[in-house]
């Protein structure tokens, strides 16, 4: 059902219905969004990423041919979008994600979102803190993951992506995300060794 | 990774193998028949299983962690602000871009408003450049409507083709080897063409004549020129009749009065004296009129000359007397009234002689 009103959707903002692209981007700008944040870290790279996605979607979406469905080819358009960003950020020293502090947030970081209330009923404080004490080993040791390993992380284990999925998002085969993500493991576990 | 000292009854190559699947099937990423394969190993193999309670304890931390997608929008407050954004990037690709009006040379406007004194100075240097090398030369371009042929007098001007040809231009300059003016006439006919030479030329005198003859077709300009170059050549009797017939019918008073201008040196032929009698007795203008008697008055001057070829015969004197006579009591220009009398006088005085 969900695919046929995605096609649906496709078809009609292919023939210039402006009211069903804005619902194919409601529908799923969300996972965009938490994607981008994800591996950008910091929310105006994500918020760069999330327009220029969703840009490209909207200017090659004549393109698309329902070859696949319209979540991967969207996920394969913002995958390349965040891998072009973590390459450029890789190139320049000087534009890295800055450094979380302890309570897991970024140094010197104060703005807006970063002041809202973490609101998730399911956890308790003891939880929480240990949560974030874990985030910000994370966070440090993914820093340490090729733009790829890390973008193939991501979509498995927060983005919850089966890896034929993944390999379809980056235009890749199974076999090759099955080696990133076990390289991008090995790696954090060796980061993150004394969490064992 | 496994420790190979805790297993039990299995090869290490088979432990590494099965090693390496425990990633994947820790996150349900294994098929069917490699679970059950691992399923097995992991009864009998220790080291495997503490891997596998390890990469558990991993997944497990991570699920405990906080992402930075719910630690950097809890509220969000980010998407809300993307979809804005995005929304209005949509309105801008569709609205219709603001064309700005085109209008010509807008660059120089805006050089020059920025400018003034460089564009004072570009003004004056481009106004100098204009009246004194552009305007010549587009001239001498739009003379002719096309490429133009010069021609030293030898085609033959068909009778057809001087009947439709049209005058664009003459110019009449002195000649550095001769003592006859040179010629150079800009004809539009059929196919432009340039004719030059000098009235000594049949070509080129034939159409001067008969621009002369036909001067209704012509521009006042042009007749005026073409007897300026005739006036040489007034002893060519198709000249002569030429000049007399525009002196005669020409509309433009100037052209009449140049005519006869150029007949000066015929006051000893009949048919010209003729022809200055119908004009004093029949031209509108004073000033044809005038120029008319004049030529009279020179015509009986020539007549005491010792060498003078002039003869008036007697009924042509007659007439010549009687027409000075109308001319004293009737004309209305005082002028010819007076230059008539003196005519008179000096006809009188030549029969008393």
């Amino acid at each position: 059902m969900q695919k046929l009103e995605d096609r649906a959707l496709v078809a009609n903002a292919q023939a210039g219905d402006r009211a069903a692209f804005e619902e194919l981007v409601r529908r799923y700008d969300r996972d965009v969004l938490r994607l981008a944040l994800n591996l950008m870290k910091r929310p105006e790279d994500a918020r760069d990423v999330y327009q220029e996605a969703f840009l490209k979607v909207y200017r090659n979406l004549h393109r698309f041919r329902f070859e696949c469905s319209f979540y991967t080819w969207l996920y394969r358009i913002v995958t390349n979008v965040c891998l072009d960003q973590l390459r450029r950020r890789q190139s320049r020293p000087e534009d890295q994600a800055p450094e979380m502090n302890s309570s897991g947030r970024e140094e010197g970081a104060t703005d807006f979102f970063e002041r809202q209330k973490e609101n998730r009923p399911t956890q308790d404080p003891e939880r929480s803190l240990m949560g974030k004490e874990i985030s910000r080993h994370i966070a440090s040791a993914m820093e340490q993951l090729s733009p790829r390993e890390r973008v193939v992380f991501e979509m498995k284990h927060y983005q919850g992506l089966k890896l034929r999925a993944i390999g379809d998002a980056l235009g890749t085969t199974e076999e090759t995300v099955k080696n990133s993500l076990f390289r991008a493991t090995r790696k954090l576990r060796n980061q993150l060794g004394e969490l064992r | 990774m496994s420790g190979g000292e805790a297993r039990k009854g299995f090869a290490p190559a088979e432990c590494d193998e099965v090693a390496s699947l425990l990633v994947f099937y820790a996150c349900d990423e294994t098929n069917a028949a490699e679970n059950a394969r691992i399923a097995e190993h992991l009864l009998a193999c220790d080291a495997c299983g503490e891997q596998l309670r390890q990469e558990r304890a991993f997944l497990d931390a991570l699920n405990a962690t906080v992402e930075p997608a719910d630690r950097l929008d809890s509220s969000g407050v980010l998407l809300a602000q993307c979809r804005s954004e995005l929304s209005e990037k949509l309105d801008d690709m569709h609205a219709p871009r603001a064309q700005e009006h085109w209008s010509a040379f807008g660059w120089m406007r805006r050089w020059m408003a920025l400018r003034p004194a460089w564009s004072g100075a570009a003004l004056i240097v481009f106004g100098v450049l204009l009246g004194t090398q552009i305007v010549p030369w587009l001239q001498t371009a739009n003379d002719v409507a096309g490429p133009a042929v010069n021609v030293l007098a030898a085609p033959k001007l068909s009778d057809e083709q001087l009947s439709k040809m049209a005058i664009a231009g003459i110019r009449v300059s002195p000649a550095q080897d001769s003592p006859m003016e040179n010629v150079q006439l800009q004809l539009n006919a059929e196919q432009p063409l340039v004719l030059s030479g000098n009235v000594d030329d049949s070509e080129v005198r034939r159409v001067l004549t008969y621009v002369v003859e036909n001067g209704e077709r012509f521009d006042p300009g042009v007749r005026l020129d073409c007897l300026d170059a005739l006036k040489s050549r007034t002893a060519d009797q198709p000249v002569r009749q030429a000049l007399l017939t525009a002196a005669r019918k020409d509309q433009n008073a100037a052209v009449r009065m140049k005519a006869l201008e150029s007949l000066r040196d015929t006051a000893n032929d009949s048919a010209v004296r003729q022809t200055m009698l119908q004009i004093l007795e029949h031209d509108p203008n004073p000033g044809v009129r005038i120029e008319a008697v004049n030529f009279l008055v020179r015509s009986l001057d020539s007549l005491g000359l010792e060498n003078s070829e002039t003869v008036v015969v007697e009924p042509e004197m007659a007439q010549i007397v009687r027409v000075l006579n109308d001319l004293e009591q009737r004309d209305p220009s005082r002028f010819v009234r007076l230059r008539s009398a003196a005519a008179l006088r000096q006809i009188g005085s030549r029969d008393l002689q």
